[in-house]
């Protein structure tokens, strides 16, 4: 058997308590009304409580029943897909679409064990960036700069 | 005679060179954006809208439609290949479709939807050019009371989206409606959940939600496990459907294309629950409830019909109202009035070319996707055994482009890439996503519908009960969450029996 | 195909042009800032106006939607952009003069940040019952409201929408008292209007003209200066004897403070050119828009008067949108 704090049921019961717990802090200030005339802080508060509770169940069976252990988290990928892509956000405005293409598609694919530098992968690259330059921008008028901001206008 | 000659006319139109060119241009341009992930059919709609304006009134609206189910067929095809629904309705089609995938029937799953969607559209189109009218004031009927007891009906439904734990189903269908709730309440402008943050003060949006979870969570977890399993099978097993399966499939459409077409008529967000209730319906009614989620061929049947009987019979309240029940009948209206068209009951009368025009090219434009889509079918599956490590930067290249897109804000890029972490949150405990989506669109609307209902009783609650339509539904809502409750009671009361004995 | 149609507008029309401008603003293309979503009021007019406005430019004019927080995401940002005339804003009557009494923090301030250009349109908001509302005419509406305090239910389209501030001094200029039910938007609030799940509504002509046609809502009033040609049967609020509710929706266009004034000259005359061109003024009031193409001047003029009037509003019927 595995321990309590390896367990899904456990975690989850921990994730739902914190997002009621959260929910509930967050919004103790909207005012709650009456039945009639809800307030906005009627639905919200009543949706954390049972959040908290549901939270609570779950914890409480992984105390008291077998269950699957969450295993191991590969934060290397994690860090990488989510990594490259907030620094699209970031370099979209800045550096323009191109770079920030080229760098998101790169970073990303280093997460993957396969992933070599080769003929074939340069060649994707090129492919996708200008694609999505022509097909977005040109044609569809998306409006990212092709070039951003650190170079002139 | 009248609905023939009404129809002739319509043929007339429709079938004049340049209309059926533009039609064609329409579905064709509609697929191929709708197919790329992160782009449904409201963000296609929206980038293609001023395409459309240097054309004459029919011929525009003949094309908007088009993209349309186009992008709603593409957006289909997204969310079996690569398990990434870019709207609210692929949600259900990615549970058993991509399970089809990964097993080598991708072509199958996508020849379902396409033949399912073909039949659903005809039987919708008839039942617009038939009904439309009386269909548009029965629409009426549903007032707040009536909407919300729907929201109820729709949210015990969607437990039966999850084929794991059902303690699991209502948490994240609860954690979805708090989601929900971030940006301003439509009852008294109070701003809630936002964090400071303008650019969420009208919600969160949908696509951000469901590409973060599903399409970044996804990839996240894809290569977590990219030794020790293939993401896809090698093996690809014919691409249309084999005779059993047509057995299996008739029923499923023809119940998925009644509650679509019923569902569309609703204004008020009905077109949405089209694919949840037909997967819903499927799965209770099924022999093999267990096969679901695990590639059964009635989960995409079902809903698939739906969508697209749901899609074409929104429009009976948009064209006989003017009243547009989704942000794509939205942008439809905003195309008519561009044209100088104002929407609204008289167009039937004072612009009959258009409406009947309108509706005989939906009928050719279904014909049309069947036609193109069916020898893509192929194509698209051979796309997906380009190897993995190829695939999945392009897919995150598409999410976030696509997201962009919505807004033209950067924002909601950084706000995708939190959700993709809160999706590989949700894969690594076991907490499945679709019941939270289904959570997330309903939350803000019952909760909208539910004080605007007590707002104009006055407070009285009974109101919910007093209605006809509305009692109906919560009494089918409450026998349903029975059904789901009872089956789980009785294990455990046998495992606690076991467990003595 | 987009792409297309833009650079050859922008061919013709710098082959027509090009001697005039041949020197100076504009060199590159316009863009126009909708902070709104596609295919709403203030979309449309921006469209509509900018497709003219191009011809006489001599450069592609782009419109960009950003909508957000009832437009102010999107006007925040042009009142940050540069005043070179290539950022321009096209917003509503709730961009410009609602938002900056209702909200404490804003990302722009519409006197300070924005030079005014023009108020482009106006439509004329009326006010509409389900048909089988007991009262037929206003006078009826005010007894009505008067006899059954807090039971009548006002439709609109937002908390502090500006059919929401129409009610309000309704309400306070007749002396009644309704109940204020918000909508997402002026169509769900039409069709329970529709349905008979809400009383009445102030909304703009052109979005229940066919419903009113159509008899399935029935005029009180038009709240504009003289009677609709349309509906040539139903008085404004002054004949029907209530002063002070006259409420316009109107859309108009601004930059960024510190315009040049040669740019802000071509600009203007560009814009009341494209505005008063027949085919431009003809599809606004196919779709119930009046041209109004008022002088910077004149619009500025206009924008305290409105801010103030709903200032007063806002302060008497103690509305409040937090953000």
């Amino acid at each position: 058997m595995s321990h309590v704090l390896q367990k899904k049921d456990f975690w989850a019961g921990v994730l739902y308590v914190a997002f009621g717990a959260a929910a509930f802090w967050i919004g103790r200030d909207y005012p709650m009304g009456t039945a009639g005339r809800m307030g906005a802080g009627y639905f919200p508060t009543a949706l954390s409580v049972i959040l908290m509770l549901i939270g609570l169940i779950s914890a409480a069976r992984a105390l008291t029943q077998e269950g699957e252990a969450v295993g191991a988290v590969s934060w290397k990928s994690l860090a990488l897909v989510v990594g490259s892509t907030a620094l699209f956000g970031l370099l979209l405005p800045t550096t323009g679409l191109v770079i920030a293409l080229v760098v998101l598609i790169l970073i990303s694919a280093t997460a993957s064990q396969n992933f070599r530098l080769d003929l074939k992968a340069a060649a994707g690259l090129i492919i996708l960036v200008t694609f999505c330059s022509l097909v977005f921008v040109k044609a569809l008028g998306v409006p990212m700069p092709l070039v951003g901001s650190w170079f002139g206008e | 005679m009248e609905t023939i000659s009404n129809l002739w006319l319509g043929l007339e139109t429709a079938l004049t060179f340049w209309n059926l060119a533009y039609c064609m241009i329409g579905v064709l341009l509609g697929t191929a954006i709708g197919v790329l992930p992160g782009l449904g059919p409201t963000a296609t709609i929206a980038m293609l809208l001023p395409v459309t304006f240097g054309l004459p009134p029919v011929s525009a609206l003949i094309m908007l439609a088009g993209i349309y189910y186009g992008a709603q067929y593409g957006g289909s095809t997204t969310a079996i290949l690569v398990n990434l629904p870019g709207e609210s309705s692929s949600v259900v089609t990615a549970l058993d479709g991509y399970q089809m995938a990964r097993q080598g029937k991708a072509g199958r799953a996508l020849a379902t939807a396409a033949i399912g969607s073909f039949f659903a559209g005809t039987v919708a189109t008839v039942l617009l050019a038939v009904f439309a009218p009386p269909l548009a004031d029965l629409a009426l009927q549903f007032g707040p009371a009536e909407y919300f007891s729907l929201m109820v009906l729709g949210l015990i439904a969607s437990v039966v989206l999850a084929h794991g734990s059902l303690l699991h189903a209502f948490g994240m269908i609860i954690l979805g409606l708090i989601l929900g709730l971030v940006g301003t309440d439509v009852n008294s402008g109070t701003v809630r959940y936002t964090f400071g943050f303008a650019e969420v003060s009208d919600g969160i949006n949908f696509v951000i939600v469901a590409m973060g979870v599903f399409g970044l969570g996804e990839i996240i977890g894809n290569l977590e496990n990219e030794s020790t399993r293939t993401i896809m099978s090698k093996t690809v097993t014919g691409l249309m459907p084999t005779r059993e399966d047509v057995k299996r499939l008739a029923a499923p459409v023809l119940r998925g294309t009644v509650l679509g077409s019923m569902l569309g008529i609703l204004p008020g967000g009905g077109a949405m629950l089209a694919s949840f209730a037909a997967y819903t319906l499927e799965k209770k009614v099924s022999k093999h409830p267990e096969q679901f989620g695990n590639g059964a061929i009635e989960g995409v049947a079902g809903p698939e019909s739906a969508n697209n009987a749901g899609a074409q019979t929104s429009f009976i309240p948009m064209l006989t109202l003017g009243i547009p029940s989704n942000p794509v009948m939205a942008l439809m209206i905003g195309a008519m009035i561009m044209q100088g068209i104002q929407p609204g009951p008289s167009v039937m009368t004072e612009q009959p070319v258009l409406f009947w025009g309108l509706i005989v090219s939906m009928w050719i434009g279904n014909l049309f996707l069947l036609v193109l889509n069916l020898p893509l079918i192929g194509l698209w599956v051979r796309m997906i055994s380009v190897p993995y490590h190829f695939l999945y930067p392009a897919i995150l290249v598409f999410c976030a482009i696509g997201v962009f897109s919505l807004n033209n804000a950067t924002f909601d890029v950084y706000l995708m890439a939190i959700f993709g972490c809160l999706g590989y949150i949700f894969r690594k405990l076991d907490c499945e996503p679709a019941p939270m989506l289904l959570g997330f669109i309903l939350g803000p609307m019952m909760e909208e519908h539910l004080r605007r209902a007590m707002l104009i009783a006055k407070g009285d609650a009974t109101v919910f009960l007093n209605r006809p339509i509305s009692a109906t539904m919560l009494i089918i809502a409450l026998v349903l969450l029975a059904t789901i409750l009872a089956p789980a009671v009785r294990q455990k009361r046998e495992e606690a029996f076991q467990e003595e004995g | 195909m987009r792409a297309l149609k833009l650079l050859s507008a922008a061919a013709i029309g710098i082959a027509i042009y090009a001697p005039a401008f041949a020197a100076g603003y504009p060199e590159k293309p316009v863009t126009v800032i909708v902070p709104f979503p596609a295919g709403g009021a203030s979309d449309t007019t921006a469209r509509m106006t900018t497709q003219k406005m191009q011809e006489s430019l001599g450069q592609p004019v782009v419109v960009e939607n950003k909508p957000g927080a009832n437009g102010s995401l999107g006007a925040g940002q042009v009142a940050k952009a540069k005043p070179d005339g290539y950022t321009l804003l096209v917003g509503s009557i709730g961009v410009y003069a609602i938002n900056p009494v209702l909200y404490k923090s804003l990302p722009y301030d519409p006197i300070k940040d924005f030079d005014l250009l023009t108020v482009a349109v106006r439509t004329p908001n009326v006010l509409v019952a389900n048909p089988n509302f007991p009262a037929n005419n206003v006078k009826e509406l005010v007894e009505y409201l008067k006899k059954n305090p807090e039971k009548v239910t006002f439709a609109s389209s937002g908390a502090g929408s500006s059919d929401h501030l129409t009610a309000a001094l309704f309400w306070q200029k007749t002396g009644t008292t309704g109940v204020h039910v918000p909508y997402k938007g002026g169509a769900p609030a039409i069709t329970d209007l529709i349905g008979g799940h809400a009383d009445v509504s102030f909304q703009n002509l052109g979005a229940v003209s066919n419903h009113i046609k159509a008899g399935k809502l029935k005029l009180l009033a038009v709240t504009a200066d003289k009677r609709n040609p349309a509906f040539p049967d139903a008085p404004t609020m002054e004949e029907a004897g209530i002063e002070g509710v006259e409420v316009y929706s109107w859309q108009a266009v601004a930059a960024p403070k510190g315009l040049p004034a040669d740019v802000k000259g071509k600009l203007e005359k560009s814009l009341t050119a494209a505005l008063n061109s027949p085919d431009v003024k003809g599809k606004f009031s196919d779709i119930g828009f009046e041209v109004v193409a008022s002088t910077s001047g004149q619009f500025s003029e206009f924008l305290s008067q409105e801010i103030s009037r709903w200032k007063t509003v806002v302060e008497a019927g103690k509305i409040t949108a937090d953000q």
